[in-house]
């Protein structure tokens, strides 16, 4: 059985698709190698992550492997990512350094570039949703989009001030009814002693029902009134 | 001339579990009881988690008093692992973890470096010698059977030896164990069997297990002063006996499979476990799988950490086939280990940040053969493609629980989802729980994988040629077996597809077994539900419950759970699993055995389909 021959590890996360192959590697697991390796970066991923810090290979046939798995993955416009930091793999590679791209662990790719991972995700999708557009396209949709927002912005903002200012309206009307209210209680403090002695009628008292003489009258009219609408 | 004895005494690191506080309390009185009747020198050896709890729960004058024995040299501290492993077992960096922890505790806490190494299982290989030496250990306590086996002879072996491995060099002191076995059983010949130990002047080294019980420590010791109050015996620690005595001897090869781990006396290495049990296999393989990720991710404060996560499940109570709380035959002790290592791995998981599927494969067992371990967020698994496509390990990693820890007192593991094709005969329950318990019908030939990566979920699918064998008929079954994994859910599809390719018609039942160790700690009425109601099921008596499209497992204890969805309607076994988990109680329930299995009528060429959910979750 070809698949008893290789340890290999895959970790699958959103866009990132991690591959780890370990153990010596000869020609004896070559196809191995190959197959499972086909097998995994057929299907979804937009970086291919291949982790060989761990392997050691005794044949340089592998190379070739790696460079058809380069061009497979390119083909599904994805990135494949070699990751080591050993000397050894460094060495075994030299011949194509310039043609695969090589970093320490993954986090190292993260930090290389966000353009070169943004353009990386933008072609990916852009083959698996069917829909490319050109710079300028994209340029104009950035543009109008950015537009939205700054309208958006202006929009937020501006209702903003309008609502500080009738906050502000309303915290100085409270503020003078408090005040109004103090007068009157000053008033009516200065006045008590007239009203104890009856010289001053106190008029506030009085329910408007009290005003009242005509009753009958009164509620003819209100019954008249209501008809009437 | 009276005997000269020297007193080892370990307490077994199975009381880190229950009762701590007093026991601690009363083997601190114990042991400034024998010190101040002036009569004892004493060795002892206290693993990690007593040694916290003496020094939490003892008075500073207390600890003062001991720390004073300690320098007038009546009382020696020896020194081992923090949680007193069977060391050769693990990797080197957790050996030396343990006898770091445990030394620096000794020195923070008694301002003392233990000069003398000692294992309550009392394993011993080679590789030690250069550990110990590293560690500045100036001799070791084994067992005196295994020097004996090393010297060629079976006389009486006392005094000390040295061995030398890889340029190291190390004392090896034996302990006398009939001599121990006798004084501890109160034989009164006990001065005939010491002769031969301590003839020429020499010292026997006695090793004395103090009581777990807390009421029994006390009366351990009185009983202890009262024997040597009685004889008028000399005691030293085994300190001064190797300071004071030269050289019996040199050794080349000492090799000791250890005691009190359930091993047969045939037995020659405490590796033997690994072979014998398989749940033990399995808890081991899975520590050095974390520890081997941990490794290879993370670096130091970060590695460090899980390495000290890792310690507590080098217990020996999880690798001893031993019963009644002391071994792994027990199925809290499982749940227990589980659990600590399912610890680790969630937090490995936080650590690596992982939130996606892993799938690894490699020969997790290291017996040869390639495994598959699964993982999403909410569970884990190992597939054994090679062996027939079954789970050897599921585990609920919100629930910290392995559900696959049934115990088999055949020695067999316990799986999930090993297929049956049985004769389409009248089956009764306990006919074919029988059945299945032989493993009779079963479709075990090696699977080739594939592995389907879709956006939100991967498929594992094993593809293979089963040999069939339904009553007297033969035939070859195409059977497709896929494992669905969600990258969200927490649940996993399992999908199968047989094709007869044999010539005859194939009539019978195909099943699928699932062994879970789950309501093996205690059961409740409403334990198990089938389509939504529980299922009249009296833990004793297997049962075929007819047309049921749901299962459910509720395991109050462990706070685990298990459900199985049918596409269709499924006749299903549930029976319980039994075995040895006390001498008292021979039938003590270790799990149990769900079989859901389809009437299966298949012409030739002709195919058909099962499917079912498997959801695993907090209850």
């Amino acid at each position: 059985m070809k698949s008893d021959l290789i340890d290999i590890q895959v970790e699958s996360r959103g866009n990132d698709v991690e591959l780890t192959l370990s153990g010596s590697l000869g020609i004896a697991q070559l196809s191995a190698v190959k197959e499972k390796l086909d097998m995994l970066v057929d299907g979804p991923g937009c970086f291919f992550f291949l982790n060989l810090q761990n392997a050691h290979f005794t044949s340089d046939h592998y190379l070739n492997v790696f460079l058809e798995l380069l061009n497979r993955v390119k083909s599904q416009k994805s990135a494949l990512i070699l990751i080591f930091d050993s000397a050894e793999l460094y060495d075994y590679f030299s011949r194509y350094l310039n043609i695969f791209e090589v970093y320490e662990n993954r986090n190292a790719y993260k930090k290389s570039g966000t353009k070169k991972q943004l353009q990386q995700i933008g072609i990916h999708y852009g083959l698996r949703s069917g829909i490319t557009i050109s710079s300028g396209v994209a340029v104009a949709f950035l543009s109008l989009i950015v537009g939205w927002i700054v309208t958006l912005l202006i929009i937020i903002s501006t209702q903003g001030h309008d609502l500080s200012d009738k906050q502000a309206q309303i915290i100085a009307l409270q503020n003078q009814k408090e005040r109004y209210i103090k007068e009157i209680d000053k008033l009516e403090s200065s006045i008590g002693p007239l009203r104890k002695l009856g010289v001053v009628q106190d008029t506030t008292m009085l329910s408007s029902f009290g005003l009242i003489q005509d009753w009958v009258g009164y509620l003819e009219y209100l019954e008249n009134t209501r008809r009437e609408k | 001339m009276k005997p000269s004895l020297s007193f080892v005494l370990q307490l077994p690191p199975s009381t880190a579990y229950a009762k701590l506080d007093a026991v601690a309390e009363n083997l601190l009185s114990g042991v400034l009881m024998a010190l101040d009747s002036g009569k004892m020198n004493i060795s002892l050896f206290m693993d990690g988690p007593t040694l916290e709890t003496v020094c939490n729960v003892g008075r500073p004058q207390k600890i003062n008093k001991l720390r004073k024995a300690i320098e007038d040299g009546s009382l020696e501290l020896l020194g081992g692992g923090f949680y007193d492993p069977m060391l050769p077992l693990f990797p080197t960096e957790l050996q030396s973890m343990q006898l770091e922890q445990h030394g620096s505790f000794l020195w923070k806490h008694f301002k003392v470096e233990p000069t003398g190494y000692f294992n309550s299982s009392m394993v011993w290989e080679m590789e030690m010698t250069d550990l110990l030496e590293k560690h500045r250990f100036e001799y070791a306590l084994v067992q005196e059977a295994s020097l004996q086996d090393a010297l060629g002879r079976t006389t009486p072996v006392s005094g000390w030896y040295s061995v030398e491995d890889k340029g190291a060099f190390l004392k090896i002191v034996p302990i006398s164990q009939t001599l121990s076995r006798a004084i501890a059983e109160d034989d009164f010949h006990w001065p005939e069997i010491a002769e031969p130990y301590c003839r020429g002047g020499k010292t026997a080294v006695i090793a004395l297990d103090i009581p777990p019980q807390p009421g029994d420590i006390i009366p351990f010791f009185e009983r202890l002063i009262d024997f040597l109050e009685t004889n008028e015996l000399e005691t030293k620690t085994v300190a001064s006996v190797v300071n004071e005595q030269t050289s019996e001897g040199r050794i080349s090869f000492l090799l000791s499979a250890g005691q009190k781990i359930g091993l047969p006396a045939t037995a020659k290495t405490c590796r033997e476990l690994l072979v014998k049990r398989p749940e033990v296999n399995l808890l081991h393989k899975t520590l050095l799988s974390l520890y081997h990720r941990a490794k290879d991710t993370l670096k130091d404060h970060e590695l460090k950490e899980i390495y000290q996560m890792l310690m507590p499940a080098m217990s020996p109570i999880y690798y001893r086939d031993m019963q009644d709380c002391e071994g792994m035959r027990t199925p809290m002790v499982r749940w227990w280990g589980a659990r600590f290592l399912l610890q680790v791995a969630n937090r490995l998981t936080e650590l690596v940040s992982f939130d996606g599927i892993r799938l690894d494969i490699a020969d997790f067992m290291l017996d040869g053969h390639k495994y598959i371990w699964a993982e999403n967020h909410s569970y884990s698994f190992l597939l054994d493609y090679f062996g027939g496509g079954v789970l050897r390990i599921l585990n609920a990693k919100d629930p910290e629980n392995n559900l696959l820890s049934s115990w088999r007192d055949d020695g067999e593991p316990a799986v999930s989802f090993l297929d049956f094709v049985l004769p389409n005969t009248e089956l009764k329950a306990s006919k074919l729980d029988q059945l299945l318990s032989d493993r009779e019908g079963i479709l075990a030939s090696p699977f080739d994988y594939q592995i389907k990566r879709h956006d939100e979920s991967t498929d594992i699918q094993l593809l293979s040629e089963q040999q069939v064998k339904i009553g007297e008929q033969s035939g070859t079954f195409e059977v497709e077996k896929k494992y669905a994994l969600s990258a969200t859910g927490s649940e996993f599809e399992l999908e199968y597809r047989l094709k007869n390719s044999g010539s005859a018609e194939a009539r019978g039942f195909f099943g699928t077994l699932l062994e879970t160790g789950l309501l093996a700690c205690g059961t409740t009425d409403r334990d198990i539900l089938v389509d939504g109601d529980a299922l009249k099921f009296n833990f004793r008596d297997p049962l075929i419950f007819p047309d049921a499209r749901r299962i459910e497992i509720k395991d109050s204890v462990t706070d685990c759970r298990i459900r199985l969805d049918f596409e269709t309607r499924t006749s299903l076994l549930v029976a319980p699993i039994f075995g040895a988990s006390a001498l008292a109680a021979p039938e003590a329930l270790q799990g149990i055995r769900i079989f859901p299995f389809w009437k299966l009528s298949l012409a030739s060429l002709n195919e058909t389909e099962f499917k079912m959910t498997v959801h695993i979750s907090k209850r």
